[in-house]
């Protein structure tokens, strides 16, 4: 008797297969070639929280919706005035002094003014978010009045102007400090748009609205959709069918399959890099490592046109630099410094007294050192006489034994190349975060302080000869910048940004 | 009933603290370094230190796990270590997608998983050879690969569908039900391959039991028969399979809604589990634990209602 209920239900089935049917166009954002109001963008990255000290580079198009920060850096890494209008260093270059806007009201029409400024700068310095080591030199952000502020440093520092233009200059309304936990889910600042919290999900989509009376630059979206998706797949689909506007791809297998695809256009982004960090070159673990032939070797031994080819499908380019292409630091013809040559290689172990070879052990996270990789660079190494032992380690437990353990003497990383010279020594030659033997040479320790501290040309000239330094002494084992493809559909156009392995929100401009 | 439904709710009070427990201490066991990815590589041991701090995890696990069950019991499971959503919001926001698929698979199952298995029990020969031959077929074929070739063909090809997203049910009826089709056929194919065959297998059984022979003797119609004695017999074991279909389908979800980019609890668990987040997965752990015995409980009262003997066992 109850089955008989079955009919029913099937015939209410088809129903909904027919109300799909005639309802699937409803579905999705933009169309490819026609004019779209909003930009529907679909990424990978996942803002821990909308609260600005907790922004990372490739969260900050989340937060640039909401938040304005204190100086723009602008797609080709030159900064221009935002909430600040000017900025000067002092002779010193201790003292950096920022002018502001008086136009500038947060929601609740409290004035943006240099106590907000101060009070955003000091709760960034004292968070627990991940570029709060960034302010560990300020030592006090003096108020002069309404418009005007005093950066008050322990030491020269010139990549101040990038904080200040990325997760540490976004300005948030003081008054909402109060309820930290309101402000990890509801932005308050004075950006271009505001969050849509009745459309929006947290951790899966965020909807913003253009902010009625925004102060600054009009962008030409009305609204900005970001949508969270943990896997590739899903964001290539999407781009084909029309429901995304624009993505970044990472996977090289991804990008091939959208080549050719009707209406998307796809833009180059080389901002990661690909190879070994070497801590241990004082050769405290690996005591063959201390010996500079040893570690030109190890660069030689590589082949990395063929795991370019192989690994990437050919997406990217060779490097045995560190600095990326937009420092000015950077010299091309150093990309091609160490050449695949295993007899030379063979040739410098033997001058190094270790014609035997050696053990290198080094950590394996599978997201990074795929099965590919593990096996070229195993088998590279092997034929010159070096045997690389990998360790598995799980994604948690290796970085604990990395950075907090020190148990390796190096390893295999993908990371973002800054544009800024600065930081670039700050992350990787100084003591610290990724040297963590806290080695040091005579020359590095000359050219550091000008580059630091120096007038503008001659800290470049000295951010070329640490680089040049570096390479010919084998601090790292780079193998390549990886081609990460920005892709966009008819009715958007994107600019890679300088810096970052997004685009800035202000990158985007609709078409027709 | 009352009194058994009463003893089963208990004891699913009972598990839910069992598994609550050994899942905490579980997560807290192989310490991921969800401090140091949260503050990233680059960050100094001081940064981290406070961040471990911040997030409580300086303190010894049994404390921590008092802590999290007082606030559990009021309703409050915290807020995500990653995303700082409230656990809560983050997946009463999900549930219903995974929800819209597992009972739109159960839906399609239930109609064609026992159409094709009375069909094929009752006819025999080459019906039930071919019913045989789909069943084998759409529980052979590999989930993934089902699923891309239904995503290539009906919504990159064909355009019919949307590739990805969800719309929920609230915004727009059409809307969701054109964002839910796709799943539903992927994660169907093999739910129905499987159920089918259990129900035609019952059948079968059924039908060679004495009192059909018995009834038939009597002159009873064969579709009365059939509807009124066959399939209710048939139906318990059937209707268990279809339940543990279900909860099966918790896990099947994660590969429909990872392909479909569908923000559901099945891709949650992956993204979230990975990363250590603690207060997520807990809540995650619970929602399950809820389905599960919720589903059974309402599988066993089907049972009860559809045959009467099951209540007196």
């Amino acid at each position: 008797m109850r089955i008989r209920r079955f009919p029913t239900v099937g015939t209410a089935g088809a129903v909904a297969v027919a109300l799909a049917l005639t309802g699937c166009s409803a579905a999705g954002g933009g169309v490819a070639g026609q004019s779209d109001p909003t930009l529907d963008i679909a990424t990978m990255t996942i803002p821990q929280s909308l609260d600005p000290v907790t922004a990372i580079g490739g969260a900050l198009p989340f937060f640039q919706a909401a938040y304005d920060s204190l100086l723009k850096r602008e797609p080709d890494g030159a900064y221009s005035p935002m909430l600040a209008t000017s900025w000067t260093w002092d002779p010193g270059r201790t003292e950096l002094s920022l002018t502001l806007r008086d136009d500038v009201r947060f929601d609740d029409g409290s004035a943006f003014d240099a106590a907000a400024v101060k009070a955003n700068l000091e709760r960034f310095k004292a968070s627990t978010g991940a570029n709060a080591k960034w302010f560990s030199g300020l030592q006090q952000v003096e108020v002069v009045d309404a418009t005007h502020v005093v950066l008050h440093l322990d030491a020269p520092d010139p990549a101040y102007p990038h904080y200040l233009s990325d997760a540490a200059g976004l300005m948030a309304n003081p008054a909402a400090f109060a309820d930290a936990e309101k402000l990890k889910t509801t932005p308050d600042g004075t950006g271009p748009y505001e969050l849509d919290s009745a459309q929006t999900v947290v951790g899966t989509k965020w909807v913003f609205r253009r902010a009625e009376g925004y102060w600054g630059e009009r962008l030409p979206f009305d609204g900005v959709t970001m949508t969270v998706f943990d896997n590739e797949t899903a964001i290539v689909n999407g781009l084909k069918t029309g429901q995304v506007d624009t993505a970044v791809i990472q996977d090289a297998n991804q990008q091939s399959s959208l080549d050719g695809a009707a209406g998307l256009t796809s833009t180059p982004i080389d901002f990661d890099y690909q190879g070994i960090l070497l801590f241990d070159r004082a050769g405290k673990l690996t005591p063959e490592l201390a010996d500079a032939r040893v570690r030109q070797a190890l660069n030689h031994a590589i082949d990395r046109q063929t795991m370019l080819d192989q690994i990437r499908r050919g997406k990217g380019a060779v490097t045995s630099q560190v600095f990326g292409t937009d420092t000015a630091g950077y010299q091309e013809e150093l990309d091609s410094f160490y050449a695949h040559d295993p007899e030379k290689a063979k040739r410098l172990l033997a001058e190094a007294g270790h014609a035997d070879g050696f053990e290198l052990k080094m950590p394996r996270m599978s997201s990074i050192v795929t099965e590919a990789i593990a096996s070229s660079l195993r088998s590279d190494l092997a034929d010159v006489g070096i045997t690389l032992t990998w360790v598995d380690v799980d994604q948690g437990d290796a970085l604990r034994r990395i950075f907090s353990d020190r148990e390796f003497s190096g390893f295999v990383m993908n990371l973002g190349q800054s544009a800024d010279d600065w930081l670039v020594v700050k992350d990787l030659v100084l003591p610290g975060t990724f040297n963590l033997f806290g080695y040091s040479d005579d020359t590095v320790r000359a050219l550091v302080p000008k580059i630091q501290a120096a007038a503008e040309g001659e800290a470049e000239d000295a951010a070329r000869d640490l680089n040049r330094h570096l390479v010919d002494d084998a601090w790292f084992v780079p193998f390549y910048r990886m081609s990460y493809a920005l892709v966009t559909d008819g009715g958007v156009t994107a600019q890679p940004q300088s810096g970052m392995a997004v685009p800035s929100l202000y990158n985007y401009k609709s078409v027709g | 009933m009352l009194w058994f439904l009463l003893r089963r709710l208990a004891a699913g009070v009972l598990l839910l603290f069992a598994i609550s427990f050994v899942s905490f201490v579980l997560l807290s066991v192989p310490h991921l370094d969800v401090a140091r990815q949260l503050v990233g590589q680059a960050a100094t041991q001081d940064v981290v230190d406070a961040k471990n701090a911040a997030l409580g995890l300086d303190q010894p696990v049994l404390a921590r796990y008092a802590d999290w069950l007082g606030d559990a019991v009021t309703g409050d499971l915290g807020r995500s270590w990653f995303t700082s959503e409230n656990v809560v919001t983050a997946i009463g926001n999900r549930l219903p997608v995974t929800l819209s698929l597992m009972l739109g698979v159960t839906l399609v199952t239930a109609v064609l998983a026992f159409t094709l298995g009375v069909w094929a029990g009752v006819r025999r020969g080459a019906v039930d050879r071919f019913v045989q031959v789909l069943g084998v077929l759409g529980y052979a074929l590999p989930g993934f690969l089902v699923t891309l070739v239904i995503v290539l063909v009906f919504a990159v090809q064909l355009r019919w569908f949307p590739a990805i997203g969800y719309i929920p049910l609230t915004t727009s009826v059409p809307g969701w039900s054109s964002t839910v089709v796709l799943p539903i056929l992927s994660l169907s194919v093999a739910s129905v391959a499987g159920v089918s065959q259990q129900v035609r297998g019952s059948v079968i059984d059924v039908l060679r039991q004495d009192y059909v022979r018995t009834l038939r003797a009597r002159g009873l119609p064969p579709r009365r028969v059939l509807f009124r004695h066959v399939l209710r017999n048939a139906s318990a074991p059937a209707l268990t399979v279809l339940g543990m279909q279900f909860v099966g389908l918790l896990g099947g979800a994660v590969l429909v809604e990872q392909i479909f980019g569908l923000p559901g609890i099945g891709s949650m668990t992956v993204t979230y589990t990975t990363r250590g987040d603690t207060p997520i997965i807990m809540g995650l752990v619970m929602t399950t634990v809820v389905c599960v015995v919720v589903i059974n409980l309402a599988v066993d009262v089907l049972i009860g209602w559809l045959n009467p003997k099951a209540r007196t066992s």
